[in-house]
């Protein structure tokens, strides 16, 4: 990464995020901290700067995973007819559940098979409207090969695509905060939650109680994908740790 | 027409929980199933007089689950009480429900703090190592403070090791003599010789760091 | 030597300094080491490479030393068969008699030399478990 004079307020605003987050009293606390690695500190700071970035097939070792796996195995216990339920949770502007959705369309033989329920959810409720509008630039698009662009999207205006309302109408979005149970316990029980990249933001009582509320958003035996440098282990011991060929995931026990 | 087959518009799915008052929490604790005793454990979070009633069920509770739930609720209750109520579980012979309740108490922070300077006195040396964990997180003076005064008079090796570590995080320059004088005292253990290098060096690197 | 691929250890233990002391010890010896901070960490490392040899703590934060053993020995071989060490700061009888009932192979009470760590490494890097 590379930071100019412009970017000064970028990286000063990430700082004092960390330094706050770590309590450090002072620049020369929170330096001594980084360098001696203390807490995992060096991935954090990292984090702190890479995390924002969204865009379509983020992660994609994931995806793979759940067309390769995942939903596989949830078929195998999953009752005939009951839907398979997705969560992408925060959503952020809807470029995960989107992807999840495209994903399905062109890698799982079975897309028509069965119904499927895509909800995306943020706490941010601008988030969430623009992602119900569905309208991305450029770069959200960068991993996306042109075949996709050109089949899911509409061209705006050369500088701006809009996905195909028959793709925007197979995701479902709402307003959630994770640390709140009765909001997550009114989105019911799903199959296989993705929640990246938000639980290294709270402390250890928040993530406690999110990961509970997660927990109890599973079904017996589903699965929960957190971002490719989280790990349960500095969150949560509710859950049984799972290993595929693509990625490792966190599953609610049977019973 | 979606692109992707979504089952039929229906009542929202919720996940069913009884709104349960504090008498009904009480009870579902004592007698409920293991998913009553789940959702009652949850629900106690917001009942701080379910304190005692959650450390009853701790006290009986195998299911390490409802287990993370009855210490959330203790965690998030937060109270001297409930501090007090994690307590005793430092001590379980299962070294599951010790790590419940230090992880529990780690969560709660502040509440637990005014505890850590009996707790570095206990006559059980793992509960001297947990207080010396609870310790890294508080104020850095005050914890560095607590854990030099162990280090001069702590006769268990391991004890000592919990606090150099966390002296290592604080990197207070007041720990330097303490940690020197226990280097002296522990020459014949290499490990802890080892540490007390390794803590010095973090906290003279934190002292040779040019002030703003 | 028919076998000189070096043996792999996985650290388990939530204090960065003894890690840190066990990692120099051991490499200096020739091994290849790996770290976990609690039994959830280490579970992610086992399943996605092989060790020769666990040296694992028992009080950890998450989940303990005995628990993460319990998941272990629960798994499908050879991954459950991975030979223990456990570490602890107690010596009482009974608390030996629990880490033996979970899977572990030997105990071992902290704070351990390098060089008895050392010893305990190439002794014990393919013994077996069951």
């Amino acid at each position: 990464m590379i930071f100019t004079e412009a970017k000064r307020y970028y990286v000063e605003r990430r700082v004092v995020d960390r330094m706050l987050s770590t309590r450090s009293d002072s620049f020369e606390h929170y330096f001594a901290r980084l360098r001696a690695d203390v807490q995992g500190e060096i991935e954090q700071f990292v984090n702190a700067f890479t995390i924002n970035e969204t865009y379509f097939y983020r992660e994609e070792h994931q995806l793979v995973c759940l067309t390769s796996d995942l939903l596989a195995a949830r078929l195998k216990v999953k009752p005939r007819g009951e839907p398979i339920r997705i969560w992408s949770v925060p959503c952020s502007t809807g470029e995960e559940p989107y992807s999840i959705a495209m994903w399905l369309l062109e890698n799982w033989p079975h897309v028509d098979q069965y119904d499927i329920e895509i909800v995306g959810s943020d706490i941010d409720t601008d988030a969430v409207a623009l992602a119900r509008v569905g309208v991305y630039g450029k770069r959200a698009l960068m991993r996306l090969p042109p075949r996709l662009v050109e089949r899911y999207f509409v061209a705006d205006d050369g500088a701006s695509w809009r996905i195909l309302d028959d793709l925007r109408q197979s995701v479902r979005f709402t307003a959630v905060n994770i640390v709140d149970r009765a909001d997550t316990r009114s989105h019911g029980r799903f199959d296989v939650i993705f929640c990246r990249n938000v639980l290294i933001y709270f402390d250890d009582l928040a993530r406690r109680t999110a990961a509970e509320n997660l927990f109890e958003n599973l079904l017996p035996g589903a699965f929960i994908c957190l971002g490719h440098t989280e790990s349960m282990s500095r969150v949560s011991p509710l859950f049984d740790v799972a290993r595929f060929a693509d990625a490792i995931v966190y599953q609610r026990p049977m019973r | 027409m979606p692109l992707i087959r979504k089952p039929p518009p229906a009542a929202a799915p919720e996940i069913a929980a009884p709104a349960l008052d504090a008498p009904a929490v009480v009870e579902a604790l004592a007698r409920g199933n293991d998913d009553e005793r789940w959702a009652a454990a949850r629900a106690a979070a917001d009942f701080p007089a379910a304190v005692p009633a959650l450390g009853d069920a701790l006290a009986h509770e195998k299911s390490p689950t409802v287990r993370q739930a009855l210490f959330s609720a203790l965690a998030h209750i937060a109270t001297p009480q409930s501090v007090e109520t994690i307590l005793p579980f430092l001590r379980s012979d299962d070294a599951l429900i010790r790590t419940e309740a230090s992880d529990a108490l780690l969560a709660m922070r502040e509440v637990a703090w005014p505890f850590v300077p009996q707790l570095l006195k206990d006559p059980n040396a793992s509960v001297r190592i947990q207080a010396c964990v609870l310790a890294r997180d508080m104020p850095s003076q005050v914890a560095a403070s607590l854990c030099c005064d162990l280090l001069d008079s702590e006769p268990d090796p391991n004890v000592c090791a919990a606090a150099v570590e966390a002296l290592a995080e604080i990197g207070e320059s007041s720990a330097l003599p303490a940690l020197m004088r226990c280097a002296d005292r522990f020459h014949a253990t290499p490990f802890l010789e080892f540490s007390i290098r390794i803590a010095i060096d973090r906290v003279r690197s934190q002292v040779l760091s040019p002030r703003a | 030597m028919a076998d000189d691929i070096p043996k792999r250890v996985l650290v388990i233990d939530d204090a960065t300094l003894v890690r840190l002391y066990y990692r120099s010890a051991l490499e200096r010896a020739g091994f290849e080491v790996a770290e976990a901070l609690n039994g959830v960490e280490a579970l992610e490392h086992l399943l996605a490479a092989r060790f020769d040899l666990l040296v694992v703590d028992v009080n950890m934060p998450k989940m303990d030393g005995l628990s993460f053993l319990q998941a272990l020995r629960a798994k499908g071989l050879p991954l459950s068969s991975t030979p223990a060490l456990v570490t602890s700061t107690e010596s009482a009888p009974q608390r030996i008699a629990a880490a033996s009932a979970a899977g572990a192979n030997f105990y071992v009470v902290k704070p351990l030399h390098a060089e008895a760590l050392v010893q305990y490494a190439s002794l014990f890097c393919g013994a077996r478990h069951g």
